[in-house]
């Protein structure tokens, strides 16, 4: 079930008229830049209007892309984006809510808020920009950063182990998974548009470059020489390949995944993982996410999974619409002098 | 004597370590993210831990635990920090358990800014959480104070099993001044209440719950009584030429260094106004006020903020002495000019 798109043929909206012509204000080389153009080149094609559409952030470097867009923005706490657009979207279900938050925003002050808005099903889509730092205050530790990192709050080094966006979002229940980088525009497109149209809780892990606290985090995934050994493009129903040759697949070895060599004589792309973005088994999901915490495996991106569930803001103006069809509609008078309430003499 | 050139915000964590803290909890947030710096620096290096921990909230609860084992702990944070740590902070009163908590303000309401602020005031020094209880407010209006303050918190917060909170601002937090490091604490009372996993304790219960009311309303009489207490004997405050002062300047934090200029260059210009400046904000120095309000004309009280502190210091004076009120918000800080007319001003007044 994807979101019915609205007839707009008669507006043409282009990428600029969702730019709100404020000056951006992050650091140069910014992995944010890119990850704003590619919402604003998206955006036309996401059937709705200008006015249909809210960007709702907490407190973040990225938290301040509601200021960027020319749509509705809302710009509120440290962590709490996801149930103030909770409440934005049970409010007014006709729009379409987008949060914008980062590895700390969401997963660490604003976790319980995340994993229960993706348990809810709300359809409310979430881009979280994690660059494995906090960046806005200049450099501590993220509940992304590699375990051992040193920064300014760990000069000997973290002692956590990091979350893995895509398992929590996974396990919370959010019905659209997807990861994508920032250097890579056209799959960010691609994935910002799928999103869009899932009606659901959508979620897309943005693996941002941070160029002053935490520069190259992901460099091994975006720079040409590494990239192709080192990314796996997941695609609905394909084989899992990658490789500067794409010849290297991966093997689903009962619930072990292995790397393969196509080349070896031994092994051939029938014996690779064919990738199921509908499978309503989600441990599956969890062994692919595991990829990036396993030493030689290729990092994922793309839909890890996508499927259809009842979302919280439908049933809930469902039931509504069925308690007022059993019970008729509540007046002021029924309910205050109803067969609850006596009078006192 | 040696002497360390070092931010308002490090020598928080310096005067903490001297003071036998040996566990930091916090969040990063500017412009206080250099005490969870500093003491994640210097904690383990003397045996301590510092956890950044998932929220503000998780810290203060974090600082809870450590408390109630025994252990001299803190947290720090900024404005909207504090604003979350409230319900931690009321439960600490209510179960009385000494702990300290930095407050670097900044601009607020809400997001604000992060640019030096004294909006805090009500939040910190009336209570901010639920329930009728206080805490011990240190104001700190330099770099040696912030080290030397922070320092005193552990000792006042363990001799009245009461948070303390040392509450200063993005100024003083951020500006480089040099300290001179005092002698460390060596000796730290016993504390029979703890929790700390010996058959002398394990009876002992950290809790701030009591159902029935008679109960209660006994258990908070006891707290009043500790305020009392705390209020004769801990009010601090430092006073300048208000002997013969008309007029006395009031204000804490950055502010009372701005003052501080205002008074020598009043006095140069031969207006006779003094500075009565609070260390502690609880206890107030009401004693103090009443007993300068019977030479002084008038009480002018200057803050970054709209006048939070102005309105106890009308209570200290029981309209019994006038009271003028000139301050800045949002991050903007008093000038000694604009302050200096202001009394110019008012001597004018007087003289009529």
């Amino acid at each position: 079930m994807e979101n019915n798109i609205i007839e707009t043929s008669q507006i043409k909206y282009t990428a600029k008229d969702f730019s709100s012509g404020i000056d951006v204000k992050w650091c140069p080389g910014c992995g944010d830049y890119s990850i704003l153009a590619q919402v604003q080149r998206t955006s036309p094609d996401f059937g709705k209007k200008k006015e249909d559409i809210v960007w709702i952030s907490g407190i973040g470097c990225s938290s301040r892309f509601p200021y960027y867009m020319n749509t509705y923005g809302i710009h509120g706490i440290h962590g709490r984006a996801a149930a103030v657009a909770t409440g934005v979207k049970l409010a007014n279900p006709d729009l379409q809510v987008w949060v914008a938050t980062g590895d700390g925003d969401s997963l660490s002050i604003g976790g319980n808020h995340f994993i229960h808005a993706c348990r809810r099903n709300i359809d409310i889509k979430i881009l979280l920009f994690n660059n494995r730092i906090y960046g806005l205050t200049k450099g501590q530790y993220s509940p992304t950063s590699e375990k051992g990192k040193i920064t300014k709050s760990s000069p000997y080094g973290t002692v956590d182990f990091p979350f893995n966006a895509i398992k929590v979002a996974t396990g919370s229940g959010a019905t659209f998974v997807a990861r994508s980088l920032d250097r890579d525009p056209k799959h960010l497109q691609e994935m910002i548009m799928r999103a869009s149209r899932h009606k659901g809780l959508a979620f897309i892990e943005i693996y941002q470059n941070c160029p002053i606290f935490n520069d190259g985090a992901f460099s091994v995934l975006t720079e040409k020489e590494t990239r192709a050994d080192n990314v796996l493009y997941l695609e609905h129903g394909k084989p899992m390949v990658f490789g500067a040759n794409q010849d290297k697949g991966i093997k689903l070895d009962g619930l072990n995944p292995v790397v393969i060599d196509l080349n070896d004589g031994k092994h051939s792309i029938d014996d690779c993982w064919v990738h199921d973005e509908n499978d309503p088994n989600p441990t599956r999901v969890f062994l692919m996410a595991r990829f990036t915490d396993i030493e030689n495996f290729p990092t994922p991106v793309g839909v890890f999974r996508r499927y259809d569930k009842p979302t919280y803001d439908s049933d809930y103006h469902e039931q509504i619409k069925n308690v007022i069809s059993k019970k008729g509609t509540g007046t002021y008078e029924k309910l205050m002098f109803g067969k609850g309430s006596w009078e006192v003499k | 004597m040696l002497r360390l050139f070092m931010k308002g915000n490090e020598a928080a964590v310096y005067g903490a370590i001297l003071g036998g803290c040996r566990a930091y909890y916090g969040y990063p947030i500017t412009p206080a993210s250099e005490i969870a710096e500093t003491a994640a620096k210097y904690f383990p290096q003397v045996g301590g831990t510092f956890l950044q921990a998932e929220s503000e909230v998780a810290a203060i609860n974090m600082v809870y635990g450590a408390a109630s084992t025994g252990q001299r702990v803190m947290t720090a944070s900024s404005g909207p920090g504090l604003s979350l740590k409230q319900e931690g902070i009321s439960y600490s009163a209510g179960s009385e358990l000494p702990l300290v908590v930095v407050d670097v303000m900044r601009g607020g309401p809400g997001l604000g800014n992060i640019a030096p602020e004294q909006g805090d005031y009500n939040q910190i020094v009336k209570g901010g959480g639920h329930g009728n209880y206080r805490v011990i407010v240190l104001a700190p209006n330099c770099v040696q104070e912030m080290c030397d303050l922070t320092k005193a918190a552990f000792e006042l917060a363990d001799k009245y099993r009461n948070p303390v909170i040392v509450l200063t601002d993005g100024f003083v937090g951020q500006m480089m001044e040099p300290v001179v490091l005092p002698e460390p604490i060596t000796e730290f009372q016993e504390k029979p209440w703890v929790v700390d996993g010996t058959v002398k304790t394990v009876n002992n219960l950290i809790s701030s719950i009591e159902l029935e009311p008679e109960d209660l309303e006994r258990h908070n009489i006891k707290l009043q009584k500790k305020y009392k207490t705390i209020s004769e004997n801990e009010v601090r405050y430092e006073e300048l030429y208000t002997e013969d002062a008309e007029v006395i300047l009031m204000g804490y934090g950055i502010v009372s260094r701005v003052l501080q200029s205002v008074v020598d260059e009043a006095r140069s210009e031969g207006l006779p106004v003094g500075l009565l400046r609070p260390v502690t904000l609880f206890p107030f120095p009401t004693n103090k006020i009443q007993e300068l309000s019977r030479t002084a004309k008038l009480f002018f009280v200057s803050e970054m903020s709209n006048g939070q502190m102005f309105d106890d210091v009308r209570l200290a004076l029981e309209g019994k002495s006038p009271a003028k009120f000139f301050g800045h918000m949002g991050g903007v800080v008093p000038t000694t000019e604009e302050i200096l007319e202001q009394l110019k001003m008012i001597f004018n007044e007087l003289k009529e």
